[in-house]
């Protein structure tokens, strides 16, 4: 029992020790990590990132507005884009990033910031994965061809529905030859 | 206005330390600009039992009010203030969060002890029945809440959720003797109620969410109970507790199961000193299958469950204690939970309560409850 309080104590200093020396060293930001995981996904060091200017209209479900649509391309050769999105948790909202190839394929889907204690479930790798490579015309279905998470319903649903409507948005645009 | 001078002044700082960047990039920034303000949610349950033998009951169980402030992107306070049976005031949670970095967060406060299933996702809508199953009230002591401090955090890469607490535990004497065998540790709850702390305690689990449609978890939970006064032998047991949990879903199926193992040492000293019957070892499972009878593109819900339980706080005693049978419950519940939007749900089930004494007659309950979480 003494041991058990000695570790407890210890466990306590713990936090602390490590809770002082992180506050000088910063979290990464939002584009840090879009560079960086644009970077691993595409396996490139060197890249350009151009905004897409796209003008709001009532067929495209999802926001474009703050550049949030990005080219990916080296030496004004395409490689692909890049689409940063907010999307709805319980009472919070969360950062996502989506990239595809420059045939507007899924490559990859990441949440960059979860802010809430709750439902942060949907930032597993492994669910992500479930919407790589699907093209604009694909729709998902929350528990038929998205699984379920237990305790992370409504951010599932919330994220799968970001994606339906990037995905239909990008889809109007590809259409119209606005992209 | 003050948030709009934040703001600006967020933006200006950022503009500065990442002045290497181009203006698209500049204004992805302001992407992460903090939000801060006050956030309000809850959870509710209206419920009616009516039991076989017995006067039936109907009841404004639970409400609860949840106030989350969010001081900037790392640091919030969330508090659950609870009303019981409409007249009796708790608070439920009350903890403040220090975000490190993405995967990495400090909480202090009272919190919830991270053990089974239902213990920390007990709103009503997240599970079948309008009761909580028996097992998460007799044996994890739902909603079990303490103080402490300790860490947070998920690994995306590899599907994990950890938490590690330092606790206060349960009271086993301050004047009076808490701990009995017929529900064990739930009358040593302290709530964070000027409660008493002589003994700290660990809590700590693990979840696991990489395989998919399914989640794993698992709980420990180890330390001793508190006492006024140390001097008193048998005042004091010692509690070592074990969880197992796994939820599935699969289209319209969904799957849950807790598995509860509660060693306790010194009951012997304890039932002694105090005359109560607790048991050495607790512990048991619930099983439980629903299927959903609407389509899975329909808005609504409509589950129908079937949760089988079986658990016994006198799986094992010590000293000159006998085993009590009528603490070994069999429990099945069979019902419905129609959710009506995510949020809202009207349950109806049917239980039957048994135990393992021989040739007693299991006890039949019907109910119905209105639940909200918002």
């Amino acid at each position: 029992m003494e041991l058990l309080r000695k570790i407890n104590w210890s466990f306590v200093l713990l936090c602390f020790v490590v809770m002082l020396c992180s506050s000088f060293t910063n979290s990464k930001s939002i584009l840090k990590k879009v560079k960086k995981e644009i970077s691993k996904v595409f396996v490139i060091e060197d890249f350009d990132l151009d905004p897409v200017i796209i003008e709001q209209n009532k067929n495209l479900f999802s926001d474009f507005s703050n550049n949030r649509l990005l080219k990916i391309s080296i030496e004004n050769k395409l490689l692909g884009y890049a689409y940063l999105g907010t999307a709805p948790s319980k009472t919070e909202t969360f950062e996502y990033l989506v990239l595809f190839d420059n045939n507007f394929i899924i490559k990859k889907a990441k949440v960059l910031l979860y802010r809430e204690s709750w439902g942060g479930e949907i930032g597993s790798n492994r669910w992500l994965k479930q919407f790589v490579q699907k093209d604009t015309t694909h729709e998902f279905k929350y528990r038929e061809n998205i699984s379920a998470i237990s305790g992370a319903t409504i951010s599932v649903k919330s994220m799968t529905n970001a994606i339906n409507q990037l995905l239909s948005s990008l889809s109007f645009l590809i259409q119209k030859k606005i992209l | 206005m003050k948030n709009l001078l934040l703001l600006i002044f967020i933006l200006s700082i950022s503009s500065a330390v990442f002045g290497q960047y181009n203006s698209s990039e500049r204004q992805l920034l302001s992407l992460q600009s903090m939000a801060s303000g006050l956030t309000i949610g809850g959870y509710g349950e209206i419920t009616y039992n009516d039991p076989d033998s017995g006067v039936s009951e109907i009841d404004v169980q639970r409400l609860v009010m949840l106030f989350a402030y969010k001081f900037d992107d790392r640091v919030s306070f969330i508090t659950e203030i609870e009303f019981e049976h409409v007249k009796e005031v708790y608070v439920e949670q009350a903890f403040l969060n220090y975000g490190v970095s993405d995967n990495f967060n400090l909480r202090g406060g009272l919190m919830l002890v991270p053990m089974g299933i239902v213990n920390e996702y007990h709103e009503p809508t997240t599970y079948n029945g309008v009761e909580r199953p028996s097992l998460n009230n007799k044996l994890v002591p739902t909603t079990w809440r303490e103080m402490g401090l300790g860490v947070y955090g998920r690994i995306n890469s590899a599907s994990i959720r950890y938490q590690a607490y330092v606790m206060n535990g349960f009271i086993s004497y301050n004047g009076e003797y808490k701990l009995k065998g017929t529900n064990g540790l739930r009358s040593g709850r302290q709530k964070g109620a000027e409660s008493v702390g002589s003994n700290a305690n660990f809590a700590s689990r693990i979840d696991y969410y990489g395989l998919l449609g399914l989640k794993l978890g698992l709980s420990f939970y180890n330390g001793k109970t508190q006492t006024t006064d140390k001097n008193i032998i048998g005042s004091q047991v010692g509690l070592s507790m074990f969880g197992f949990d796994a939820r599935y879903v699969k289209n319209r199926f969904s799957a849950r199961s807790e598995y509860i193992s509660a060693s306790l040492s010194d009951t012997d000293k304890y039932n002694l000193a105090s005359g109560k019957d607790l048991g050495s070892k607790m512990s048991g499972y619930y099983i439980e299958g629903a299927f959903n009878l609407l389509p899975s593109s329909a808005k609504q819900k409509l589950d129908a469950f079937v949760r089988y339980e079986d658990f016994d706080t006198h799986a094992e005693v010590a000293g000159n204690l006998t085993k009590n049978d009528s603490f070994h419950r069999k429990e099945t519940t069979f019902g419905f939970s129609y959710h009506l939007a995510d949020g809202a749900v009207f349950k109806i089930d049917w239980q039957s309560k048994g135990t393992a004494v021989l040739d007693s007659e299991s006890k039949g309950q019907f109910n119905m409850g209105i639940g909200v979480f918002f």
